[in-house]
């Protein structure tokens, strides 16, 4: 086997590798690849090595935010001053700042955190997100336009959720749904990063929990609070980028 | 279009990604204050851009001219660090399967895993910073900033082919190093 070390179809199997754990290859070079790991232990131990250390990295680097004054500075360089919009965007940073603080110790708050009001509230969020991953369709309108994802909400609740499209971010719209949170009926949408599903909940305040972000069985989960709303965010998709899409669907237009 | 609609359009496509602006600034740099000064200058290059944009991938689109801005910065201000980056081209075609003779044959005990497992935050750091400019850029944007390989190849302006042996090679460095810690 050591003969074979530099020969191209070895690079190319460490390349697949890699690409199998980033999760890039289609499902026929996926199925060749997890053929060769299981027959090749230098391959398997290369997916072992590459999956140790892309966990570390996620887990343990801890994500450090943008300086606070930054947005400001940058909008006076470009010549936009808009005060009244800066107390929105301070507040903004402030609470990514915080949410990035508590995500590094999010595993520990998931284990160790007493239940409280909002425990009630996380858990039924992540347990519907839960049934929609093993129903046939995650979504029960399944449509990426948002002109007809609204709609379908408005015969069903009382209130149908803003619905953004944030395909060209990379967060296209699969779908929504309707989810049962504590009783009450709550809209949710369905977004897709990769092959990742998220599941974002409308949870009216009277049901508010916790908002601190929170990792549960794999699942990491961002809430946060907007004219009488509290939104949940649940995905087996990274914290940051799922702290990406929270920001992106805060920051969009209505 | 306006100066106003240039506002506009300057908040809603580039301000939601200014983090991920700063982070890579501040990875290329390895400075804050550097990183603060090259996401202001890539802020001003987008603005300046921004009746073109024809949309796509905002992110994409951004965080290319902070990656070109910083590398500007870096030639202007630091130019031995640059000239580094050259040599590197030659090597980094060679073979990206050469770190799997060290994983020997037994994959049910993985000492660099378990090793890779216990290294702490400033560990996985300075074997980051150590890497040569490119590959750490290729492993940032994947590893830390999360990107797909089609977004990384349009931020750093090779094929997906060159992508790929960068992120391999950069990683297999990132595996030796915190295995040789140890030994």
């Amino acid at each position: 086997m050591s003969m074979d070390v530099h020969d191209s179809n070895r690079d190319r199997a460490v390349l697949l590798v890699h690409a199998y754990v980033d999760g890039e290859l289609d499902p026929a070079n996926a199925i060749a690849i997890e053929q060769r790991m299981a027959s090749e232990p230098a391959l398997a131990a290369e997916r072992a090595s590459v999956e140790a250390l892309r966990h570390a990295l996620r887990e343990r680097l801890p994500r450090e935010a943008e300086p606070p004054a930054l947005r400001e500075r940058v909008r006076r360089a470009v010549g936009i001053t808009r005060q009244r919009t800066q107390p929105t965007w301070m507040a903004l940073a402030a609470s990514v700042a915080i949410a990035i603080f508590a995500s590094s110790t999010g595993t520990w708050y998931a284990t160790t955190r007493t239940p409280s009001a909002g425990g009630n509230v996380s858990d039924a969020v992540i347990a519907a997100h839960l049934r929609s991953l093993m129903a046939p369709q995650p979504a029960d309108v399944a449509s990426s336009d948002r002109h007809t994802v609204k709609p379908w909400f408005s015969g069903r609740i009382p209130l149908a959720p803003r619905v953004i499209d944030l395909a060209q971010d990379g967060f296209p719209l699969v779908g929504g749904r309707v989810d049962v949170v504590n009783r009450t009926p709550v809209p949710s949408l369905v977004y897709s990063r990769r092959q990742h599903i998220i599941s974002l909940m409308a949870v009216p305040n009277a049901l508010a929990g916790s908002t601190t972000p929170q990792t549960v069985q794999g699942y990491n989960m961002i809430s946060w609070t907007a004219e009488g709303t509290t939104y949940w965010a649940v995905s087996d998709l990274n914290l940051e980028e799922l702290q990406m899409f929270a920001r992106l669907f805060r920051a969009a237009p209505a | 279009m306006s100066g106003d609609d240039s506002a506009a359009r300057f908040e809603r496509i580039v301000q939601p990604h200014l983090g991920d602006a700063y982070a890579l600034a501040r990875w290329i740099t390895g400075d804050r204050a550097d990183a603060e000064d090259v996401v202001q200058d890539a802020c001003l290059r987008a603005f300046r851009a921004i009746g073109g944009y024809a949309g796509g991938n905002a992110r994409a689109w951004i965080l290319t001219i902070v990656r070109n801005a910083a590398y500007t910065w870096l030639a202007r201000n630091r130019s031995a660090v640059v000239t580094a980056v050259d040599d590197l081209v030659a090597t980094e075609s060679a073979n990206a399967g050469q770190a799997v003779t060290t994983a020997g044959g037994d994959y049910g005990a993985n000492p660099e895993a378990e090793l890779i497992a216990k290294a702490d935050a400033a560990r996985l750091e300075a074997a980051i910073t150590a890497l040569p400019p490119q590959f750490r850029d290729t492993l940032v944007l994947r590893d830390i900033q999360g990107l797909d390989y089609r977004e990384i190849a349009a931020v750093t302006e090779v094929p997906v082919g060159t992508v790929m042996s960068r992120l391999a090679r950069a990683r297999q460095r990132l595996i030796e190093a915190i295995s040789a810690d140890d030994r």
